[in-house]
Order: C-alpha cells, then sequence, then structure tokens
C-alpha cells in the first residue's frame, strides 16, 4: 500500500492536511514523501493513503513531483523563500585612510566651484 | 486583618519569603483553566497557562501549536478529523 508514487495525505505535524507522493520507501516504517508537504522522511502511521499512484521514479526530485501533481490539478504553492539581505561590507582602516587623502583635495576644488556656479534661488521656484 | 477584597477565595494565599528571612502572605490570583481540547475535552499540550497580562507578551508560535487546528483540537482529534476529509 505504502509503495513509490503513492498519494497519500499528511495526519501529523505542521504539514497536516497537505497532499504528498512518496517518493522512497525505507526499512519497516518510514518512507520520504514530497509534494504540498516538505520534503522529509515520514512514518506511515502520520499517513492516510488515497487510491492514486503515480509514476514517479525512485528518489524523484521535487521538481519532478511537484510536474506530476499538476498534471492531476493538484496545486503546490511553495513557500516564499527569503533572499538573504545583502551584509554590509567592512571597509578597512587602511582603506579608509587613504580614501580620505584622496577626497580632500577634491573636496576644495568642489567647494570652490561650487560658489561660483551657485546660482540664487528665487522664491517662485519654492513654490 | 486583610483588605475586604482578598476576603474571599478568588485569590489564593500565597506565602512568600522575603530577602530578610521573614516571611509574608501574599494574595494572588489563580492561574486560569489549562486549554482543553472541543472535541474530546482533553489537555492540550503546548498552551501555555498562564494570566492573559503574560500570555499577551509570547510570541505567536508560543501561544499554541504549529499544527492546523493548533490550540483548538488535541493532535488525536486533529488526525481522526483529517483522516476523514481524507476519505470523503
Amino acid at each position: 500500500m505504502y509503495e513509490i508514487g503513492r498519494l497519500c495525505v499528511k495526519l501529523a505535524g505542521r504539514d497536516a492536511g497537505m497532499k504528498c507522493v512518496i517518493v522512497d520507501v525505507h526499512d519497516g516504517f518510514f518512507v520520504t514523501i514530497d509534494g504540498q508537504t516538505r520534503r522529509r522522511k515520514c512514518n506511515i502511521k502520520h499517513l492516510e493513503p488515497l487510491d492514486h499512484v503515480f509514476k514517479v521514479k525512485k528518489g524523484a526530485s521535487h521538481a519532478e513531483v511537484v510536474k506530476v501533481l499538476k498534471e492531476h490539478k493538484i496545486s503546490v504553492v511553495d513557500p516564499k523563500t527569503k533572499k538573504p539581505a545583502e551584509k554590509p561590507k567592512k571597509v578597512r582602516k587602511k582603506k579608509e585612510l587613504l580614501d580620505q587623502a584622496e577626497e580632500e583635495p577634491q573636496a576644495k576644488e568642489n567647494t570652490d566651484s561650487e560658489k561660483k556656479s551657485s546660482k540664487p534661488i528665487k522664491k517662485e521656484d519654492k513654490k | 486583618m486583610p483588605e475586604p477584597r482578598f476576603r474571599s477565595r478568588t485569590f489564593k494565599r500565597v506565602h512568600k519569603k522575603l530577602p530578610g528571612g521573614s516571611t509574608v502572605l501574599t494574595h494572588e490570583k489563580r492561574t486560569p483553566q489549562p486549554h482543553k481540547c472541543a472535541v474530546c475535552k482533553k489537555e492540550l499540550k503546548g498552551i501555555p497557562r498562564e494570566r492573559p497580562y503574560k500570555v499577551k507578551k509570547l510570541g505567536v508560535s508560543k501561544k499554541r501549536t504549529e499544527r492546523p487546528y493548533g490550540g483548538y483540537l488535541c493532535s488525536a482529534c486533529s488526525r481522526k478529523l483529517l483522516k476523514e476529509k481524507a476519505r470523503a
């Protein structure tokens, strides 16, 4: 009854109530499941077999299982995979000093040029 | 003689030892009943049994189990219900 390709419903745990397909059979009470549930090893006591057996090869990947399920009109919602936030890069001290050294002469030029080019802001522009 | 409001069994009597070594009788409100399964009335596991002001501070995942029907049905009853749903 618990063979590869069997459609089941998970009864226990966080994924309870979701449909899954048996992808691999281990010794005794354990099988590997995938589909709407997360891909994991599971005890057959926590599974309710249904009357469908899909053509899935042993150890099939998640994409293959999802494809088979979609053929039989069972939708699979992939959990949102959060993109890790970019870590701020540490700038080493030596580099900071060099940058400052370069910036100082440039900063002086900028300030002089700003004074010349800066037009007086008219009141109308503000509105 | 305790204050009139403490003369009822709403408050439980708690003896507390003070740092100085002496003990004092204090009155505390009673902890609420444990949460029960809606079907078999057994006590629910994983649900904190505290007064509302303490429960409010907890995070959502600490207030109930992560299972479907968590905090409402016990594991056995939710399993039974899901089995019936799958067979229907």
